[in-house]
């Protein structure tokens, strides 16, 4: 599949124009990962963000009695580091033999963001959305967290 | 129509999920969370929804304890991992 049919599908890019879909494909790379192998580790330094095109991921935290989460297709992973330059606040591991991900750098998001700012309200508006989705989600159950 | 899902794991020590959907996960269904297989038993809108995206949230038993003589429909579709 195209890679901008499979970002149309992806919450964090709902509102961009199609012309502004093509600048954003072109930035990143896909990426793919078989079961147990590691997008990134908790602690590290976060220089991208991902967006999950297929299979699934696992959400691991270092803490004690913190489950872990599981995130599928068109979830993004890896923003929380893009916002507020932290390290990782988890490890993401792959959980699938065909887990494909869309990862573009810190560097050039925020770059496109402030070439057109039109792009990067879209994104930061979004991005906050996934934020308070996930923050709902936690709030609703126990076993959850993001 | 995306259907945005949370999916919450009731009781027990196992984790839950968040993944996008293409059909509306409905009671009875199947889906994988990570390496286990859950029956859905509730579904609710969590927030309105919004462009081309509805917000659910799902509360889902493993089947291993629906198995056990909980209350179930018995031809739930298959919702595996993407």
């Amino acid at each position: 599949m195209e890679l901008v049919q499979i970002l149309r599908s992806v919450e964090l890019f709902q509102g961009l124009s199609a012309p502004q879909f093509e600048r954003l494909a072109s930035l990143g790379q896909r990426l793919s990962f078989g079961t147990d192998e590691e997008v990134f580790h908790q602690g590290s330094v976060g220089d991208r963000m991902y967006v999950i095109v297929g299979g699934q991921v696992e959400i691991h935290f270092d803490q004690a009695g913190v489950p872990p989460l599981y995130l599928g297709s068109g979830q993004i992973v890896g923003e929380m580091a893009l916002l507020d330059q932290g390290t990782r606040s988890a490890t993401v591991i792959s959980v699938a033999d065909d887990t494909e991900v869309y990862s573009i750098t810190n560097t050039d998001l925020m770059a496109l963001c402030q070439q057109d700012t039109a792009i990067g309200f879209i994104l930061m508006r979004n991005m906050a959305l996934d934020l308070s989705f996930k923050l709902r989600v936690k709030n609703l159950g126990p076993t959850t967290t993001g | 129509m995306i259907y945005k899902v949370s999916y919450v794991v009731i009781g027990g020590d196992y984790p839950g999920g968040i993944k996008n959907e293409y059909e509306r996960p409905e009671p009875g269904d199947v889906v994988q969370i990570g390496r286990v297989k859950f029956r859905v038993m509730e579904v609710h809108e969590i927030i309105p929804p919004r462009d081309d995206f509805q917000f659910l949230h799902a509360t889902v038993k493993p089947l291993h304890d629906v198995a056990a003589g909980e209350t179930a429909k018995p031809a739930g579709k298959d919702k595996l991992s993407d």
